[in-house]
């Protein structure tokens, strides 16, 4: 007895089977849970070349060992082949949809094939339902989630459901998982609705067992304390990730207009002091989790007034304020909201949006008829979300395919201002002044993501682990990263969630599992998991359509010096772009290309991965 | 001897309104729906975690804006106990509503008038359950982050 249940839900919507996989001892053992049995099936079952939007992409949705215990700040992930940017995609969400999973009796649900029409899936315990959604098809994701609970009569059913944006196809498209929690990045939304699938819906009423239920609480006490006491927790427990935005605009790390500039003169409209007086109202929280990030409230006055909202976390603020030049939060929050409604991400969407005024500006597009595609244009965000969500128009349609691919459909110079990583739009800290996340944005292994090895504060506090560090310069970046990003990686085998981690030692998190699931779970194991799972996803990524020259990062932070801020002048150039990423090669044991090495591969258990890619 | 009639205190009649009542308080305002409190509850009740399997439950209302505990009032006019056809459900002097599982017969009449939904059936000893104080302890109020329980009690001397 321990918190595997040590079973994975597979169904296929094409034949509308359903069917249980045992989950082999070898793989709780190397991969422990969550991104790690997503890598190891993707790269098991989703051949190279395979369709992102095709039948043969299997949507997962996983949770960890700990899911949906007393352990707090768990998580569940979804992984399948990102249709944004073909490469794997690994995307959390909190919320209480994950634990539901587990609590039906599964360690995960994957979904294969294609329904013929549209659909929704009904788990209750073992009943596996595919149901109509014919009538639900056209709805928000939020509109899905409730109508869903009226047609089962009970509103306690937890539901991961998508938007006009995932049906649509949008390649940013998001998972909404209950209110105000989404899977956000790399177009999951998109993958359902290539599948004809609107919702699933989940109801479990078996209870999660421990192995070892005292050793469980203690750890369970020995996490909470170590929250209690963090700062860096206290701080999110106050004011979640909002008052991040003050932080980035005095550090110079803010985008404002498309990432151009580094700080915002308005910063502190859109930051907790502009939010706590507008906008919230209390405080609300995902399962299991005494911090309580989320600060949820309503816009009640103004233009916009009249619909709940939580907390603008850091990254919609600063892409959907900011980067926009926007700097009144109500609009801010409506952005935000039509963005989850629609089901599609928040921050992708606000990279796109700033592209597009920038190419309307510098006359690359034309003005939407009627519209003033400016920076600073509430109106001209709201149109284009509504424009990308519904591909109303031709410019809709084609910044619905990201930034990648739209600025390569319009041609030169728009490239230059396209800020991406392997496609995936680049999250709300600007690299230029802490050279460190712009390795880190480099190689992260679902392409621009900061939450994979976020070197932000200790760059700036001048210290990692002991290591002095100058944010401007590329010196002793490489292992910093490689660690972030193999205990990241080791740590989203739980799932946990990045803000618990802050205060959350790897002893209690080894204790925790090894009450949980039985064993001996030392601290390194995490690091090795990690790194296995960094290596496996590497081949993944190689065999389909990545390599070395990809590893780089968007022109604007390498060709442009900051304008602004402490690191005005700064840029990360070709230069140390090459010297960074040639000792993070190194140190991961990969070749000059980028490849891991047959003795690398071999040292963390890989060595059957075909190296031939 | 029945087990739960060797509790300290307990009584065999229905007590009057005069006497004291301890309950759990709901502070609804300060209620974040993290449900840390079901958890604890159903981990002592089921030897497992599931929000569901707790003695209380939360209403999450409104996308999340407000979260509503609901716990067992320890009503005075406890339909549970007026309801059982086997005496199995009596009033400790502290005015907790127990139920004596040796007696219960898992009819759940309990369970269809309790206008709160606080009692259940126990999936894995077929007997009625609800909550009962932890023995003056109650481990939600332990675990609960924020103070959105705290123990009350009515009437009599306060403790």
């Amino acid at each position: 007895m321990n918190a595997y249940t040590g079973k994975l839900l597979i169904i296929d919507l094409t034949d509308r089977s359903s069917d249980i996989f045992p989950v082999p001892d070898a793989m709780k053992q190397a991969f422990i849970g969550g991104k790690g049995y997503g890598a190891r099936l993707l790269c098991d079952w989703v051949p190279p070349g395979t369709d992102p939007l095709g039948p043969e992409n299997p949507i997962m949705f996983l949770t960890g060992p700990l899911t949906g215990t007393l352990a707090p700040a768990m998580r569940g992930c979804i992984i399948t082949r990102s249709p944004l940017t073909g490469l794997f995609l690994d995307s959390y969400f909190g919320g209480s949809f994950s634990p539901e999973i587990k609590y039906a009796g599964y360690d995960g649900i994957v979904i294969k094939g294609r329904a013929d029409a549209p659909s929704y899936i009904w788990i209750d315990d073992e009943t596996v339902e595919i149901r109509d959604a014919r009538h639900l098809w056209g709805t928000d994701a939020l509109t899905a989630n409730q109508r869903i609970k009226e047609d089962l009569g009970d509103d306690t059913v937890r539901i991961a459901s998508i938007g006009q944006a995932g049906e649509n196809q949008v390649l940013f498209s998001l998972v909404s998982c209950e209110f105000n929690r989404q899977a956000g990045r790399g177009g999951a939304g998109a993958v359902m609705g290539a599948k004809n699938l609107k919702a699933i819906a989940v109801r479990g009423g078996n209870s999660v067992k421990v192995h070892d239920p005292q050793g469980f609480s203690q750890a369970c006490k020995n996490a909470f304390e170590e929250l209690r006491k963090s700062p860096d927790v206290e701080a999110l427990r106050v004011a979640g990730t909002a008052s991040a935005v003050e932080f980035a605009n005095e550090t110079g790390l803010l985008p404002n207009k498309n990432y151009k500039n580094g700080t915002f003169a308005k910063a502190s409209k859109i930051a907790d002091k502009g939010q706590s007086k507008h906008l919230w109202l209390g405080s609300s929280a995902c399962l299991g989790c005494p911090i309580r990030c989320s600060k949820i409230g309503a816009v009640r006055t103004g233009k916009f007034k009249g619909f709940v909202t939580d907390i603008i976390e850091y990254e919609s603020a600063a892409l959907l304020g900011a980067n926009l030049d926007i700097s009144d939060i109500r609009a801010v929050a409506h952005l935000t909201k039509l963005c989850d409604l629609y089901g599609m991400d928040s921050m992708s969407s606000g990279n796109l949006i700033g592209f597009a005024m920038e190419a309307c500006e510098t006359g690359l597009i034309k003005t939407p008829k009627g519209i003033d595609l400016t920076f600073g244009n509430v109106e001209a965000a709201e149109y284009l979300i509504h424009d990308m969500a519904g591909q109303k128009s031709e410019l809709g349609r084609l910044l619905s395919k990201g930034v990648k691919q739209a600025a390569k459909e319009i041609g030169d110079p728009a490239e230059a201002f396209a800020v991406h990583t392997k496609g995936l739009e680049t999250p709300a800290w600007g690299p230029r002044g802490v050279s460190g996340m712009g390795l880190a944005y480099m190689t992260t292994d679902r392409g621009g993501c900061h939450q994979r090895g976020f070197t932000v504060s200790y760059e700036l506090g001048g210290e990692y682990n002991g290591v002095p560090m100058d944010p401007l310069t590329t010196e002793n970046k490489a292992r910093m990263v490689v660690e972030l990003q193999n205990y990241s990686a080791g740590t989203d085998t739980l799932v946990k969630c990045d803000f618990g981690s802050f205060g959350i030692s790897d002893t209690t998190y080894a204790q925790l599992l090894t009450a949980a699931v039985g064993g001996d779970v030392q601290p390194g194991a995490f690091y090795e998991t990690g790194e296995r799972i960094w290596n496996l996803v590497r081949m993944f990524n190689l065999a389909n359509g990545t390599d070395e020259s990809q590893d780089t990062l968007p022109a604007r932070f390498v060709k442009e010096a900051l304008p602004d801020g402490p690191a005005k002048g700064h840029l990360i150039s070709e230069r140390d772009m090459a010297r960074m990423k040639q000792e993070y090669y190194d140190l991961r044991g990969w070749d000059k290309s980028g490849t891991p090495l047959k003795e690398t591969l071999a040292r963390l258990g890989l060595e059957d991965e075909n190296t031939n890619q | 001897m029945l087990a739960a009639l060797s509790l300290p205190g307990r009584k065999e009649t229905q007590n009057q309104e005069t006497d004291i009542k301890s309950l759990i308080h709901i502070n609804f305002d300060k209620c974040t729906g993290c449900s840390l409190c079901q958890l604890e509850c159903s981990m002592d009740l089921t030897g497992g975690y599931n929000p569901r399997r707790a003695r209380l439950a939360i209403e999450h209302r409104r996308e999340n804006l407000y979260h509503f505990p609901v716990v067992c009032n320890q009503c005075d006019n406890a339909y549970c106990m007026n309801v059982c056809p086997s005496k199995a459900i009596s009033r400790t002097d502290q005015g907790i509503v127990c139920i004596d599982a040796e007696r219960c017969i898992g009819c759940g009449l309990c369970v269809e008038y309790c206008p709160i939904d606080m009692v259940a059936i126990h999936p894995g000893t077929g007997k009625a359950a609800k909550c009962e104080m932890c023995q003056g302890h109650p481990l939600c109020i332990e675990v609960c982050p924020t103070g959105a329980l705290e123990m009350v009690t009515l009437g009599g001397e306060q403790e």
